[in-house]
Protein backbone atom coordinates (compact mmCIF):
# COMPACT_ATOMS: atom_id res chain seq x y z
CA UNK A 1 0.00 0.00 0.00
CA UNK A 2 1.45 3.37 -0.95
CA UNK A 3 1.42 6.13 1.62
CA UNK A 4 -1.16 8.09 -0.41
CA UNK A 5 -3.65 5.21 -0.32
CA UNK A 6 -3.04 4.71 3.40
CA UNK A 7 -3.64 8.43 3.98
CA UNK A 8 -6.92 8.36 2.10
CA UNK A 9 -8.02 5.29 4.04
CA UNK A 10 -7.29 7.01 7.33
CA UNK A 11 -8.93 10.29 6.25
CA UNK A 12 -12.09 8.50 5.13
CA UNK A 13 -12.30 6.49 8.36
CA UNK A 14 -11.90 9.66 10.44
CA UNK A 15 -14.58 11.34 8.33
CA UNK A 16 -17.02 8.47 8.93
CA UNK A 17 -16.30 8.32 12.67
CA UNK A 18 -16.78 12.06 13.05
CA UNK A 19 -19.98 11.89 11.03
CA UNK A 20 -21.31 9.10 13.26
CA UNK A 21 -20.46 11.16 16.33
CA UNK A 22 -22.39 14.14 14.97
CA UNK A 23 -25.50 11.98 14.62
CA UNK A 24 -25.05 10.39 18.05
CA UNK A 25 -24.79 13.90 19.50
CA UNK A 26 -27.77 15.27 17.51
CA UNK A 27 -25.59 17.82 15.69
CA UNK A 28 -27.84 17.62 12.62
CA UNK A 29 -26.96 20.97 11.09
CA UNK A 30 -23.29 20.03 10.95
CA UNK A 31 -24.30 16.62 9.61
CA UNK A 32 -26.40 18.15 6.80
CA UNK A 33 -23.41 20.30 5.81
CA UNK A 34 -21.55 17.08 4.98
CA UNK A 35 -23.87 16.50 2.02
CA UNK A 36 -23.57 18.33 -1.30
CA UNK A 37 -26.67 20.21 -2.40
CA UNK A 38 -27.36 17.58 -5.08
CA UNK A 39 -26.73 14.61 -2.75
CA UNK A 40 -28.85 11.48 -3.02
CA UNK A 41 -29.86 9.48 0.05
CA UNK A 42 -31.30 6.04 -0.63
CA UNK A 43 -32.28 3.01 1.45
CA UNK A 44 -33.83 0.20 -0.60
CA UNK A 45 -35.92 -2.67 0.76
CA UNK A 46 -34.21 -6.02 1.36
CA UNK A 47 -36.01 -9.17 0.18
CA UNK A 48 -35.57 -12.90 0.80
CA UNK A 49 -35.33 -14.96 -2.36
CA UNK A 50 -34.23 -18.43 -3.37
CA UNK A 51 -30.57 -18.99 -4.11
CA UNK A 52 -30.10 -18.23 -7.80
CA UNK A 53 -33.09 -15.85 -7.89
CA UNK A 54 -31.58 -13.06 -5.80
CA UNK A 55 -31.58 -9.59 -7.23
CA UNK A 56 -30.01 -6.32 -6.24
CA UNK A 57 -32.36 -3.46 -5.45
CA UNK A 58 -32.82 -1.06 -8.34
CA UNK A 59 -33.12 2.72 -8.21
CA UNK A 60 -36.66 3.70 -9.08
CA UNK A 61 -38.42 1.05 -7.06
CA UNK A 62 -40.27 1.61 -3.80
CA UNK A 63 -37.70 2.23 -1.04
CA UNK A 64 -37.38 3.16 2.63
CA UNK A 65 -35.57 6.40 1.86
CA UNK A 66 -35.37 7.96 -1.59
CA UNK A 67 -34.62 11.61 -1.25
CA UNK A 68 -32.45 14.60 -1.84
CA UNK A 69 -30.81 17.04 0.53
CA UNK A 70 -33.84 19.32 0.36
CA UNK A 71 -35.95 16.76 2.19
CA UNK A 72 -33.18 15.83 4.62
CA UNK A 73 -33.22 19.51 5.60
CA UNK A 74 -37.01 19.34 5.98
CA UNK A 75 -36.63 16.32 8.25
CA UNK A 76 -34.26 18.32 10.40
CA UNK A 77 -36.68 21.25 10.49
CA UNK A 78 -39.34 18.82 11.67
CA UNK A 79 -37.13 17.36 14.39
CA UNK A 80 -36.50 20.84 15.78
CA UNK A 81 -40.17 21.92 15.70
CA UNK A 82 -41.33 20.20 18.89
CA UNK A 83 -43.96 18.03 17.16
CA UNK A 84 -41.81 15.09 16.01
CA UNK A 85 -43.33 12.65 18.50
CA UNK A 86 -41.18 9.72 17.34
CA UNK A 87 -38.09 11.61 18.58
CA UNK A 88 -39.57 13.35 21.60
CA UNK A 89 -37.60 12.82 23.79
CA UNK A 90 -34.71 11.95 21.47
CA UNK A 91 -33.58 8.36 21.06
CA UNK A 92 -30.17 7.61 22.45
CA UNK A 93 -28.10 6.16 19.62
CA UNK A 94 -24.62 4.73 19.21
CA UNK A 95 -23.21 4.10 15.76
CA UNK A 96 -20.39 1.66 15.14
CA UNK A 97 -18.69 1.91 11.74
CA UNK A 98 -16.24 -0.74 10.50
CA UNK A 99 -14.91 -2.71 7.50
CA UNK A 100 -14.15 0.46 5.58
CA UNK A 101 -13.11 -0.20 1.98
CA UNK A 102 -11.95 2.78 -0.05
CA UNK A 103 -11.78 3.04 -3.83
CA UNK A 104 -10.32 6.13 -5.49
CA UNK A 105 -11.72 7.06 -8.88
CA UNK A 106 -9.97 8.93 -11.70
CA UNK A 107 -12.35 11.88 -11.41
CA UNK A 108 -11.15 12.45 -7.83
CA UNK A 109 -14.23 10.99 -6.20
CA UNK A 110 -13.83 8.36 -3.50
CA UNK A 111 -16.06 5.31 -3.22
CA UNK A 112 -16.48 4.01 0.31
CA UNK A 113 -18.10 0.86 1.61
CA UNK A 114 -18.55 0.49 5.35
CA UNK A 115 -20.44 -1.70 7.76
CA UNK A 116 -22.84 -0.16 10.20
CA UNK A 117 -24.25 -1.21 13.57
CA UNK A 118 -26.62 1.23 15.23
CA UNK A 119 -28.05 0.85 18.71
CA UNK A 120 -31.21 2.80 19.45
CA UNK A 121 -32.74 3.18 22.91
CA UNK A 122 -36.15 4.81 23.19
CA UNK A 123 -38.40 5.57 26.13
CA UNK A 124 -38.04 2.85 28.77
CA UNK A 125 -37.01 -0.59 27.64
CA UNK A 126 -37.52 -0.13 23.89
CA UNK A 127 -34.16 -1.05 22.36
CA UNK A 128 -33.24 -1.94 18.79
CA UNK A 129 -30.24 -2.70 16.66
CA UNK A 130 -30.06 -1.81 12.98
CA UNK A 131 -27.37 -3.60 10.98
CA UNK A 132 -26.27 -3.04 7.41
CA UNK A 133 -23.71 -1.60 5.06
CA UNK A 134 -23.40 1.74 3.33
CA UNK A 135 -22.03 2.69 -0.06
CA UNK A 136 -20.95 6.32 -0.20
CA UNK A 137 -19.57 8.46 -2.97
CA UNK A 138 -17.44 11.27 -1.56
CA UNK A 139 -15.76 14.23 -3.17
CA UNK A 140 -12.79 16.09 -1.76
CA UNK A 141 -13.20 19.66 -0.56
CA UNK A 142 -10.80 22.00 1.25
CA UNK A 143 -11.70 20.81 4.72
CA UNK A 144 -12.19 17.12 3.96
CA UNK A 145 -15.01 15.36 2.13
CA UNK A 146 -18.61 15.87 1.12
CA UNK A 147 -21.12 13.06 0.49
CA UNK A 148 -22.72 13.12 -2.97
CA UNK A 149 -24.42 9.74 -2.79
CA UNK A 150 -25.29 7.42 0.06
CA UNK A 151 -26.95 4.02 -0.29
CA UNK A 152 -27.83 2.20 2.92
CA UNK A 153 -28.55 -1.53 2.69
CA UNK A 154 -29.99 -2.85 5.94
CA UNK A 155 -29.85 -6.60 6.42
CA UNK A 156 -33.27 -6.79 8.08
CA UNK A 157 -36.17 -8.25 6.14
CA UNK A 158 -38.56 -7.03 8.83
CA UNK A 159 -37.40 -3.79 10.43
CA UNK A 160 -37.57 -3.93 14.25
CA UNK A 161 -39.54 -0.67 14.30
CA UNK A 162 -40.29 2.39 12.22
CA UNK A 163 -37.20 4.48 11.45
CA UNK A 164 -36.88 7.81 13.22
CA UNK A 165 -33.06 8.13 13.00
CA UNK A 166 -30.52 8.61 10.21
CA UNK A 167 -27.94 6.21 8.85
CA UNK B 1 -49.38 -18.57 3.34
CA UNK B 2 -48.23 -19.20 -0.21
CA UNK B 3 -49.95 -17.58 -3.18
CA UNK B 4 -48.98 -19.64 -6.20
CA UNK B 5 -49.85 -19.79 -9.87
CA UNK B 6 -49.79 -23.29 -11.30
CA UNK B 7 -48.63 -24.26 -14.81
CA UNK B 8 -52.09 -23.42 -16.18
CA UNK B 9 -51.96 -19.97 -14.58
CA UNK B 10 -54.55 -20.93 -11.96
CA UNK B 11 -54.16 -19.25 -8.56
CA UNK B 12 -53.84 -21.26 -5.34
CA UNK B 13 -53.58 -19.94 -1.80
CA UNK B 14 -51.96 -22.61 0.35
CA UNK B 15 -51.01 -22.96 3.99
CA UNK B 16 -47.22 -22.84 4.15
CA UNK B 17 -46.91 -25.89 6.37
CA UNK B 18 -45.78 -29.40 5.48
CA UNK B 19 -48.37 -32.08 6.31
CA UNK B 20 -45.65 -34.25 7.90
CA UNK B 21 -44.06 -32.06 10.62
CA UNK B 22 -45.60 -28.69 9.85
CA UNK B 23 -42.47 -27.05 8.51
CA UNK B 24 -42.70 -24.12 6.11
CA UNK B 25 -42.04 -25.36 2.57
CA UNK B 26 -41.37 -21.90 1.13
CA UNK B 27 -39.15 -19.22 2.69
CA UNK B 28 -39.00 -16.68 -0.13
CA UNK B 29 -40.83 -13.41 -0.60
CA UNK B 30 -41.38 -14.20 -4.26
CA UNK B 31 -39.88 -16.19 -7.09
CA UNK B 32 -40.36 -19.10 -9.42
CA UNK B 33 -40.41 -22.75 -8.43
CA UNK B 34 -41.51 -26.00 -10.07
CA UNK B 35 -42.45 -27.39 -6.67
CA UNK B 36 -42.29 -26.74 -2.92
CA UNK B 37 -39.99 -29.14 -1.08
CA UNK B 38 -39.91 -29.43 2.70
CA UNK B 39 -36.31 -29.02 3.93
CA UNK B 40 -36.88 -31.51 6.80
CA UNK B 41 -37.63 -34.88 5.12
CA UNK B 42 -38.08 -33.77 1.54
CA UNK B 43 -41.82 -34.15 1.11
CA UNK B 44 -42.54 -32.41 -2.15
CA UNK B 45 -45.64 -30.52 -3.24
CA UNK B 46 -46.64 -29.31 -6.69
CA UNK B 47 -47.50 -25.67 -7.38
CA UNK B 48 -51.14 -26.68 -6.90
CA UNK B 49 -50.30 -27.98 -3.42
CA UNK B 50 -50.62 -31.71 -4.21
CA UNK B 51 -48.22 -34.02 -2.39
CA UNK B 52 -46.26 -35.47 -5.31
CA UNK B 53 -43.13 -36.85 -3.69
CA UNK B 54 -42.26 -38.68 -0.46
CA UNK B 55 -38.66 -39.96 -0.24
CA UNK B 56 -38.30 -43.75 0.22
CA UNK B 57 -42.06 -43.97 0.15
CA UNK B 58 -42.17 -47.79 -0.27
CA UNK B 59 -39.53 -48.58 2.36
CA UNK B 60 -40.80 -46.04 4.83
CA UNK B 61 -44.56 -46.32 4.42
CA UNK B 62 -44.96 -49.74 2.73
CA UNK B 63 -47.40 -48.19 0.24
CA UNK B 64 -49.79 -47.32 3.07
CA UNK B 65 -49.50 -43.52 2.85
CA UNK B 66 -52.46 -41.91 1.08
CA UNK B 67 -50.72 -38.99 -0.61
CA UNK B 68 -53.97 -37.75 -2.09
CA UNK B 69 -55.14 -36.69 1.38
CA UNK B 70 -51.91 -34.95 2.32
CA UNK B 71 -51.67 -31.95 0.01
CA UNK B 72 -50.88 -28.52 1.41
CA UNK B 73 -54.07 -27.16 2.93
CA UNK B 74 -55.75 -24.88 0.42
CA UNK B 75 -57.79 -21.91 1.57
CA UNK B 76 -61.36 -22.76 0.67
CA UNK B 77 -62.41 -19.31 -0.48
CA UNK B 78 -60.18 -17.34 -2.82
CA UNK B 79 -61.76 -14.45 -4.68
CA UNK B 80 -60.28 -11.48 -6.41
CA UNK B 81 -61.62 -8.02 -7.02
CA UNK B 82 -60.10 -6.25 -10.03
CA UNK B 83 -56.82 -8.08 -9.47
CA UNK B 84 -56.68 -7.81 -5.67
CA UNK B 85 -56.73 -11.33 -4.24
CA UNK B 86 -58.47 -12.11 -0.96
CA UNK B 87 -58.44 -15.50 0.78
CA UNK B 88 -60.81 -16.59 3.51
CA UNK B 89 -60.68 -19.69 5.74
CA UNK B 90 -64.43 -19.57 6.25
CA UNK B 91 -65.98 -21.70 3.51
CA UNK B 92 -69.42 -20.35 4.40
CA UNK B 93 -68.48 -16.67 4.28
CA UNK B 94 -70.42 -14.20 2.15
CA UNK B 95 -68.86 -13.39 -1.22
CA UNK B 96 -65.98 -10.90 -1.32
CA UNK B 97 -68.05 -8.33 -3.21
CA UNK B 98 -70.91 -8.63 -0.72
CA UNK B 99 -68.47 -8.36 2.18
CA UNK B 100 -66.86 -5.19 0.81
CA UNK B 101 -70.28 -3.87 -0.12
CA UNK B 102 -71.37 -1.59 -3.00
CA UNK B 103 -71.08 1.66 -1.02
CA UNK B 104 -67.45 1.06 -0.05
CA UNK B 105 -66.61 -0.21 -3.55
CA UNK B 106 -68.03 3.01 -4.99
CA UNK B 107 -64.98 4.71 -3.45
CA UNK B 108 -62.43 1.87 -3.76
CA UNK B 109 -63.12 1.60 -7.49
CA UNK B 110 -61.76 5.09 -8.07
CA UNK B 111 -57.99 4.56 -7.65
CA UNK B 112 -58.28 1.27 -9.56
CA UNK B 113 -60.34 2.54 -12.49
CA UNK B 114 -58.79 6.01 -12.63
CA UNK B 115 -55.31 4.65 -13.37
CA UNK B 116 -54.78 5.33 -17.08
CA UNK B 117 -52.58 2.32 -17.70
CA UNK B 118 -53.71 0.18 -14.76
CA UNK B 119 -51.93 -0.21 -11.44
CA UNK B 120 -48.51 -1.77 -10.99
CA UNK B 121 -46.71 -2.82 -7.82
CA UNK B 122 -43.70 -0.52 -7.48
CA UNK B 123 -41.29 -2.82 -5.65
CA UNK B 124 -40.83 -5.14 -2.72
CA UNK B 125 -43.20 -5.28 0.24
CA UNK B 126 -41.94 -3.02 3.03
CA UNK B 127 -42.08 -4.83 6.38
CA UNK B 128 -41.71 -3.42 9.87
CA UNK B 129 -42.80 -4.04 13.41
CA UNK B 130 -44.83 -1.84 15.73
CA UNK B 131 -45.08 -2.99 19.37
CA UNK B 132 -48.76 -2.15 19.49
CA UNK B 133 -52.19 -3.69 19.28
CA UNK B 134 -53.25 -4.05 15.63
CA UNK B 135 -56.67 -2.46 16.24
CA UNK B 136 -55.03 0.90 16.91
CA UNK B 137 -53.70 0.96 13.36
CA UNK B 138 -56.98 -0.28 11.86
CA UNK B 139 -59.22 2.20 13.71
CA UNK B 140 -56.80 4.99 12.83
CA UNK B 141 -57.07 4.39 9.08
CA UNK B 142 -60.82 3.73 9.38
CA UNK B 143 -61.36 7.47 9.72
CA UNK B 144 -59.43 9.02 12.61
CA UNK B 145 -59.00 12.31 10.77
CA UNK B 146 -58.90 14.08 14.13
CA UNK B 147 -55.38 12.78 14.92
CA UNK B 148 -53.88 14.29 11.77
CA UNK B 149 -54.04 17.78 13.26
CA UNK B 150 -51.73 17.03 16.17
CA UNK B 151 -49.99 13.68 15.55
CA UNK B 152 -48.95 14.97 12.14
CA UNK B 153 -48.67 18.59 13.19
CA UNK B 154 -45.02 18.56 12.12
CA UNK B 155 -46.09 17.93 8.51
CA UNK B 156 -48.06 21.19 8.50
CA UNK B 157 -45.23 22.96 10.32
CA UNK B 158 -42.69 22.17 7.58
CA UNK B 159 -45.12 22.79 4.72
CA UNK B 160 -45.44 19.12 3.68
CA UNK B 161 -49.23 19.53 3.77
CA UNK B 162 -51.49 22.55 3.25
CA UNK B 163 -54.12 23.47 5.84
CA UNK B 164 -55.90 20.20 6.66
CA UNK B 165 -59.42 21.56 6.22
CA UNK B 166 -58.62 22.43 2.59
CA UNK B 167 -57.96 18.74 1.84
CA UNK B 168 -61.10 16.92 2.90
CA UNK B 169 -64.52 17.25 4.47
CA UNK B 170 -66.09 13.92 5.41
CA UNK B 171 -65.61 10.43 6.74
CA UNK B 172 -67.88 7.46 5.97
CA UNK B 173 -68.58 4.04 7.34
CA UNK B 174 -70.06 0.92 5.82
CA UNK B 175 -71.53 -2.42 6.93
CA UNK B 176 -69.07 -5.09 8.22
CA UNK B 177 -66.97 -2.57 10.18
CA UNK B 178 -65.35 -0.86 7.18
CA UNK B 179 -64.59 2.84 7.31
CA UNK B 180 -62.79 5.62 5.49
CA UNK B 181 -61.69 9.18 6.12
CA UNK B 182 -60.56 12.31 4.31
CA UNK B 183 -63.30 12.32 1.67
CA UNK B 184 -63.34 15.66 -0.15
CA UNK B 185 -66.69 17.22 -0.94
CA UNK B 186 -67.56 17.04 -4.66
CA UNK B 187 -65.35 19.38 -6.67
CA UNK B 188 -62.61 19.84 -4.07
CA UNK B 189 -60.42 16.88 -5.05
CA UNK B 190 -60.09 17.87 -8.71
CA UNK B 191 -59.52 21.51 -7.80
CA UNK B 192 -56.71 20.55 -5.39
CA UNK B 193 -55.08 18.23 -7.94
CA UNK B 194 -55.20 20.89 -10.66
CA UNK B 195 -53.60 23.40 -8.31
CA UNK B 196 -50.84 20.95 -7.55
CA UNK B 197 -50.46 20.05 -11.24
CA UNK B 198 -49.50 23.62 -12.05
CA UNK B 199 -46.27 23.13 -10.10
CA UNK B 200 -45.42 20.12 -12.28
CA UNK B 201 -46.27 21.70 -15.64
CA UNK B 202 -48.71 21.14 -18.52
CA UNK B 203 -48.14 17.39 -18.76
CA UNK B 204 -49.34 17.00 -15.17
CA UNK B 205 -52.42 19.13 -15.85
CA UNK B 206 -53.25 16.89 -18.80
CA UNK B 207 -52.74 13.81 -16.65
CA UNK B 208 -55.13 15.07 -13.96
CA UNK B 209 -57.74 15.87 -16.58
CA UNK B 210 -57.37 12.48 -18.27
CA UNK B 211 -57.64 10.70 -14.92
CA UNK B 212 -60.77 12.63 -14.06
CA UNK B 213 -62.33 12.04 -17.49
CA UNK B 214 -61.65 8.35 -17.09
CA UNK B 215 -63.45 8.29 -13.74
CA UNK B 216 -66.47 9.95 -15.35
CA UNK B 217 -66.44 7.57 -18.29
CA UNK B 218 -65.73 4.25 -16.54
CA UNK B 219 -67.53 4.97 -13.27
CA UNK B 220 -69.86 7.98 -12.98
CA UNK B 221 -69.87 11.79 -13.02
CA UNK B 222 -70.53 11.68 -9.25
CA UNK B 223 -67.32 9.68 -8.68
CA UNK B 224 -65.38 12.00 -10.98
CA UNK B 225 -66.64 14.88 -8.83
CA UNK B 226 -65.02 13.27 -5.76
CA UNK B 227 -61.86 12.53 -7.84
CA UNK B 228 -59.35 11.97 -5.02
CA UNK B 229 -59.82 10.10 -1.78
CA UNK B 230 -58.20 9.77 1.55
CA UNK B 231 -57.60 6.57 3.44
CA UNK B 232 -59.62 3.72 4.87
CA UNK B 233 -59.70 0.37 6.56
CA UNK B 234 -61.20 -2.78 5.12
CA UNK B 235 -62.26 -4.66 8.23
CA UNK B 236 -60.45 -6.05 10.08
CA UNK B 237 -56.83 -5.23 9.23
CA UNK B 238 -56.27 -4.09 5.65
CA UNK B 239 -55.81 -0.35 5.37
CA UNK B 240 -55.26 1.79 2.29
CA UNK B 241 -54.38 5.34 1.36
CA UNK B 242 -54.71 7.31 -1.88
CA UNK B 243 -54.80 11.09 -2.07
CA UNK B 244 -55.47 12.18 -5.64
CA UNK B 245 -53.35 11.87 -8.76
CA UNK B 246 -49.94 12.61 -7.27
CA UNK B 247 -50.18 9.99 -4.59
CA UNK B 248 -49.49 6.27 -4.79
CA UNK B 249 -52.08 3.74 -3.68
CA UNK B 250 -50.66 2.27 -0.48
CA UNK B 251 -51.92 -0.94 1.12
CA UNK B 252 -51.10 -1.83 4.72
CA UNK B 253 -51.67 -5.28 6.17
CA UNK B 254 -51.56 -5.06 9.96
CA UNK B 255 -50.56 -8.61 10.89
CA UNK B 256 -51.14 -9.23 14.61
CA UNK B 257 -48.16 -10.96 16.28
CA UNK B 258 -49.74 -11.26 19.71
CA UNK B 259 -51.79 -8.77 21.75
CA UNK B 260 -49.09 -6.08 21.83
CA UNK B 261 -47.19 -6.57 18.58
CA UNK B 262 -47.97 -6.09 14.93
CA UNK B 263 -46.07 -6.51 11.69
CA UNK B 264 -46.82 -4.09 8.89
CA UNK B 265 -46.67 -5.32 5.29
CA UNK B 266 -46.86 -2.30 3.07
CA UNK B 267 -47.33 -2.53 -0.69
CA UNK B 268 -47.27 0.41 -3.07
CA UNK B 269 -49.02 0.81 -6.41
CA UNK B 270 -49.05 3.48 -9.06
CA UNK B 271 -50.55 4.14 -12.46
CA UNK B 272 -48.41 2.66 -15.24
CA UNK B 273 -49.90 5.29 -17.57
CA UNK B 274 -48.64 8.28 -15.56
CA UNK B 275 -45.69 10.36 -16.80
CA UNK B 276 -42.40 9.08 -15.36
CA UNK B 277 -41.63 12.23 -13.35
CA UNK B 278 -44.99 11.96 -11.58
CA UNK B 279 -44.30 8.30 -10.77
CA UNK B 280 -40.94 9.29 -9.29
CA UNK B 281 -42.51 12.07 -7.26
CA UNK B 282 -45.35 9.90 -5.91
CA UNK B 283 -43.04 7.02 -4.96
CA UNK B 284 -40.47 9.17 -3.23
CA UNK B 285 -43.15 11.22 -1.46
CA UNK B 286 -44.76 8.08 -0.03
CA UNK B 287 -41.45 6.99 1.50
CA UNK B 288 -41.40 10.40 3.22
CA UNK B 289 -45.01 10.15 4.34
CA UNK B 290 -46.97 7.09 5.50
CA UNK B 291 -44.16 4.53 5.51
CA UNK B 292 -41.58 3.05 7.89
CA UNK B 293 -39.22 6.04 7.69
CA UNK B 294 -41.89 8.55 6.69
CA UNK B 295 -42.71 11.47 8.90
CA UNK B 296 -46.29 10.24 9.36
CA UNK B 297 -45.44 6.57 9.76
CA UNK B 298 -42.88 7.03 12.50
CA UNK B 299 -45.09 9.29 14.63
CA UNK B 300 -48.11 6.98 14.25
CA UNK B 301 -45.96 3.98 15.22
CA UNK B 302 -44.57 5.76 18.25
CA UNK B 303 -48.06 6.77 19.41
CA UNK B 304 -49.53 3.29 18.93
CA UNK B 305 -46.65 1.84 20.95
CA UNK B 306 -47.10 4.33 23.78
CA UNK B 307 -50.84 3.63 23.97
CA UNK B 308 -50.26 -0.12 24.09
CA UNK B 309 -47.60 0.29 26.77
CA UNK B 310 -49.61 2.66 28.99
CA UNK B 311 -52.86 0.75 28.67
CA UNK B 312 -51.25 -2.32 30.29
CA UNK B 313 -51.15 -0.64 33.70
CA UNK B 314 -53.13 -2.03 36.64
CA UNK B 315 -55.33 1.06 36.77
CA UNK B 316 -55.18 2.19 33.13
CA UNK B 317 -56.43 -1.19 31.92
CA UNK B 318 -59.63 -0.73 33.94
CA UNK B 319 -60.42 2.57 32.21
CA UNK B 320 -62.49 2.97 29.05
CA UNK B 321 -61.18 4.87 26.03
CA UNK B 322 -63.35 7.76 24.93
CA UNK B 323 -65.08 7.25 21.57
CA UNK B 324 -67.92 9.75 22.05
CA UNK B 325 -67.02 12.28 19.35
CA UNK B 326 -70.08 12.98 17.21
CA UNK B 327 -72.43 10.72 19.20
CA UNK B 328 -76.04 11.77 18.74
CA UNK B 329 -75.11 13.62 15.55
CA UNK B 330 -74.87 10.80 13.03
CA UNK B 331 -76.68 11.20 9.75
CA UNK B 332 -76.65 14.99 9.82
CA UNK B 333 -74.57 15.42 6.65
CA UNK B 334 -76.61 16.27 3.58
CA UNK B 335 -74.54 15.16 0.60
CA UNK B 336 -76.87 12.98 -1.46
CA UNK B 337 -74.37 11.87 -4.11
CA UNK B 338 -71.94 10.27 -1.63
CA UNK B 339 -72.77 6.72 -0.43
CA UNK B 340 -72.07 5.25 3.00
CA UNK B 341 -72.91 6.64 6.42
CA UNK B 342 -71.32 10.07 6.09
CA UNK B 343 -69.95 12.01 9.00
CA UNK B 344 -68.06 15.27 9.40
CA UNK B 345 -64.25 15.42 9.16
CA UNK B 346 -63.97 15.07 12.93
CA UNK B 347 -66.13 12.29 14.35
CA UNK B 348 -65.63 8.88 15.96
CA UNK B 349 -68.66 7.34 14.27
CA UNK B 350 -66.32 5.13 12.19
CA UNK B 351 -64.48 3.86 15.27
CA UNK B 352 -67.80 2.92 16.86
CA UNK B 353 -68.81 1.11 13.66
CA UNK B 354 -65.45 -0.76 13.65
CA UNK B 355 -65.79 -1.91 17.27
CA UNK B 356 -69.53 -2.70 16.98
CA UNK B 357 -68.74 -5.20 14.25
CA UNK B 358 -65.66 -6.46 16.10
CA UNK B 359 -67.76 -7.02 19.26
CA UNK B 360 -70.44 -8.77 17.18
CA UNK B 361 -67.86 -11.23 15.80
CA UNK B 362 -66.14 -11.76 19.15
CA UNK B 363 -69.38 -12.57 20.97
CA UNK B 364 -71.32 -14.49 18.31
CA UNK B 365 -72.11 -18.11 19.03
CA UNK B 366 -69.65 -20.53 17.41
CA UNK B 367 -70.99 -23.68 15.80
Amino acid sequence: MTSTVADTQREVEQFLYREAKMLDEFRYEEWLDLFTDDAKYWMPITESREVGQERSPVAGEWALFEEDKRFLVKRHERLSGGLAHAEQPRSRTRRMISNVIVTEFDDGAVGVESNLLVFQSRRGASEQFFVGCRQDRLIRVDDGFRITERAIHLDHRVLPRAISIYF
Amino acid sequence: MIASRDAAGELHVLLNSCRHRGMAVCASDQGNAKFFRCPYHGWTYSSTGDLVGVPRTEAAYRGELDKSRLGLVEVPRVESYKGFIFANWDAGAVSLVDYLGPDQLWYLDMPIEGALGGLEVLGPVMKYRISANWKLASENFAGDDYHVLYTHGSAFQIGFLPDYDTLADYIAYFPHGHGMGDIPKPGRGLQNDLMMAEHFGPEAVEYVQAYNARLAERLSPEQAAVHGLGEGNIFPNLSWIKFGCFHVLGLYQWHPKGPGELEVWQTTFYDTGAPQHLKDFARSQMSQENAAAGIFGQDDGENFEKITESARGAVSRTLDFNYTMGMGHEGEIDEPTLPGQLGPHYSEQNHRNFYRYWAELMTEARP
